[in-house]
């Protein structure tokens, strides 16, 4: 049987509930009631608790996690100080953290205070017969009760007589997050880093272009703040995919602005990329820190922490480095120019796609793309040289973010599920590329950076030797599936897809004369 | 699910006790238990305040799935669900004589709840007859209390011999010391006796507890209210010991 979760705006007023209660049989509620405490309100800066219609609250050493979805209510120790779900002991509370994000760090949204009361449904010979869990938040000068009931197996009729009385004295059903929000006029977080952005099929595709570059610049910037402050490492990387998907757009538009002007875009925005490049490489590193370990024989461990000791300080410096970008007055003026010249869009020199309509040149892009997707995939056997192998990762990436851009003028289903196929594909590729790139970084450590490790450079080198030669086996391991991968992509009904949603009139007609996908 | 049965055929050993400590004690360890009370008087009920099912009359245990399942109430406490009795379980041996297949009834109607449990706690009346032999066949483990004087002793020699006789496995019971007073040389000397025949007794015994006996006051086991207690915390031990035999994780 399915809890009461409930939301009461005023007080509960423990003599009314009881006095609302049937007289057979003869109900008493016994309460327990914890002190106020002040706490705060806890959530992932891309709302991640609340958009899983969760609640998450600390209150001194205590975490206490009510969902609205299912009406559990739990709760956990945890360190009066800690940022990410892997810093907490192991508990109820942190398994669903985990769950949730492993990557985020869980920021406060907002102080509050908080009371909690037990209330306990008993019957004449004092058997429980069902269980009340409210919760006071007070935020400021306003104020909401939340809770929820528990039902015992067996007595149902007393869990109806309870949900029933809490709704006489104004209980009313809660069954999202912002309804809390809003009563306790908490705002709620907006930031997402896929952001839905509204196309329409016949606009000028200069006017889709201009939109969608909009968006990711101001994905972008939604970042800043969480990456100097260093909260975690997504926003470092979210700030970077919204650049590089405005890098994307402009060298995969082709013909919507002017070949002169694309390239000063793609040569600016490339530019503000660049300055976080060996931060997010010290990242990727830090982050597959316990990986790597677990690659290597325990007898390279040693050397091993010597090295991560190693990347974490550079780390520290690296984001020094970028703070002072981020904040220099020449950085500021780059991307406020930038954004603003694609907020009004007037300043543009137009090339002589610029006015197709965006459906149609949507569809012409995507065709063409999955075509020489094929076209390398199908070349490649067990002995084509590793270059293949890149150049049809890049493609995909370019398909999939082509797909990904123009998601809103085609049904969502159909292209969400045309994604999916292919980032099965993609991820092998991308596992391939890591190894690759992780291979390169370690040369370049042995062979420029050994003089920093003093009297351990045998320890770390045979490390990296270790590692290196495991990170070649698993890319070996990964070139395998490319094959196998690539040929169920290439199915039958996702070809068929394919050509049922990209395939335009015009192009039928034959006004894409490249579209090799409809020959 | 696995299935314990506290049984003896001898009244006033502690049977209705180690019941429901022994359940309380599974529930505590986090595992989903139902405590079946399948004695007339309706003790176990009694002590978690739950009250007789009027509706759950041997027929409908037996025949009635709904009616069965519909019948179980939540303890107070979590993981632990009771099945209470009903007067009509006297009748469960002229009823169960009925039935094709009488000697293993019990256990197709406790199927029904297979996936809702990890262990089902049978409380059975003090007799032999057609339901304790559904009993003996059903249950995994019979935990028997034994107090250490002659009579008693004498009783679960019995049970033993008419466990043999029936070709009953023999292995399936756990007789364990109750009531246990040490000061009493007799309870001493019958201890020693009986550990040497049985191999099988269970190591930990449960000592004579005024706390025991307050469970009528309190209505609760006694490990809700006197957990320090040495007879509490030997239901807590021979519960271990007796997971140990069931394994059921």
């Amino acid at each position: 049987m399915d809890p009461f979760i409930y939301l009461l705006p005023s007080a509960l007023n423990q003599k009314k509930l009881q006095k609302t209660l049937p007289d057979t049989p003869p109900y008493k509620i016994s309460y327990g009631q914890d002190e106020q405490q002040e706490g705060v309100l806890l959530d992932t800066f891309d709302a991640e608790v609340f958009q899983s219609a969760k609640i998450l609250f600390q209150h001194g050493d205590m975490l206490l996690l009510i969902d609205l979805q299912s009406g559990r209510l739990l709760q956990q120790a945890a360190p009066e100080t800690w940022s990410f779900a892997g810093d907490l002991p192991v508990g109820p509370v942190t398994a669903f953290l985990q769950q949730l994000s492993k990557l985020r760090a869980f920021l406060p949204v907002a102080s509050v205070g908080l009371c909690r009361l037990h209330g306990l449904l008993l019957d004449d010979e004092g058997k429980t017969r069902a269980r009340l869990h409210h919760l006071t938040i007070c935020h400021g000068r306003k104020s909401v009760g939340i809770g929820i009931t528990e039902y015992l197996r067996g007595y149902r009729k007393a869990h109806d007589d309870l949900r029933h009385s809490l709704e006489r004295i104004g209980a009313i059903s809660c069954q999202s997050v912002g309804q809390v929000y809003r009563v306790l006029a908490i705002k709620q977080g907006k930031y997402t880093a896929k952001p839905v952005i509204e196309l329409h099929p016949e606009a000028p595709v200069k006017d889709t272009t201009r939109t969608i570059i909009s968006v990711f610049l101001q994905t972008a910037r939604a970042n800043e703040k969480g990456l100097v402050d260093d909260y975690d490492t997504e926003f470092l990387h979210d700030y970077r995919v919204s650049l590089r998907k405005v890098r994307s757009v402009l060298s995969l538009f082709t013909g919507v602005y002017s070949p002169e002007e694309t390239a000063q875009l793609k040569k600016d925005f490339s530019s503000l990329m660049q300055k976080t490049n060996a931060l997010r490489d010290l990242d990727v590193y830090l982050l597959n820190k316990l990986h790597y370990f677990s690659l290597v024989p325990a007898d390279t461990h040693e050397g091993l922490a010597i090295l991560f000791d190693y990347l974490a300080e550079q780390r520290k410096k690296e984001h020094s480095d970028v703070i002072k970008v981020m904040r220099s007055k020449s950085y500021r003026k780059e991307i406020g120019r930038l954004e603003k010249i694609f907020t009004n869009g007037s300043n543009l020199a137009t090339g002589p796609k610029a006015e197709e309509h965006s459906m149609a040149f949507a569809c012409r892009l995507i065709c063409k793309r999955y075509d020489k997707v094929c076209k390398i995939a199908r070349d490649i056997d067990a002995q084509t040289e590793d270059g293949a192998i890149h150049q049809l990762r890049i493609n995909c990436k370019k398909l999939r973010y082509l797909m990904e851009f123009f998601t809103p003028l085609f049904p969502e289903d159909e292209i969400v599920s045309l994604i999916k196929a292919l980032k099965i594909l993609q991820d092998n590729l991308g596992n391939f590329n890591d190894y690759s790139v992780q291979q390169t970084s370690l040369r370049h450590i042995l062979q420029e950076k050994m003089s920093e490790f003093g009297s351990a450079k045998l320890k770390v080198a045979e490390s990296v030797g270790a590692l290196t030669a495991i990170l070649h086996r698993l890319q070996k391991k990964e070139r395998r599936q490319v094959m196998k991968n690539f040929a169920r992509f290439d199915s039958p009904e996702t070809r068929a897809a394919f050509t049922k949603l990209f395939h335009t009139p015009q192009i039928e007609e034959g006004v894409d004369e490249n579209n090799s996908l409809l020959q | 699910m696995k299935i314990i049965a506290c049984y003896s055929n001898k009244g006033g050993v502690g049977k209705t006790a180690t019941s429901v400590n022994l359940a309380y004690a599974s529930a505590l360890e986090g595992r989903r238990t139902l405590l079946c009370d399948l004695d007339p008087q309706g003790a176990s009920g009694f002590y978690f305040r739950v009250k007789p099912s009027k509706k759950l009359q041997n027929k409908a245990f037996f025949k009635d799935v709904k009616g069965f399942l519909n019948a179980i109430r939540a303890s107070d406490f979590d993981n632990l669900d009771l099945l209470p009795a009903n007067l009509t379980y006297r009748d469960f041996d002229i009823f169960l004589s009925r039935m094709n297949n009488s000697r293993s009834r019990l256990k197709k109607a406790l199927r029904e709840v297979d996936s809702d449990y990890d262990v089902v706690i049978l409380d059975c009346p003090p007799n032999i007859s057609l339901l304790s032999e559904n009993v003996f066949k059903t249950a995994d483990k019979i935990v028997v209390p034994v107090i250490p004087t002659t009579l008693s002793v004498r009783t679960f020699e019995q049970l033993n011999g008419f466990f043999k006789e029936n070709e009953y496995q023999r292995k399936k019971l756990l007789p364990f010391f109750s009531m246990v007073q040490k000061s009493k040389t007799l309870h001493k000397d019958t201890m020693v006796a009986l550990r040497k025949k049985y191999k099988s007794l269970l190591k930990n015994y449960v000592p004579f507890s005024t706390e025991i006996e307050k469970m009528g006051v309190h209505r609760a086991p006694v490990l809700t209210y006197a957990g320090k207690d040495f007879a509490a915390k030997a239901y807590q031990d021979i519960w271990h010991e007796i997971e140990k035999k069931i394994q059921t994780k």
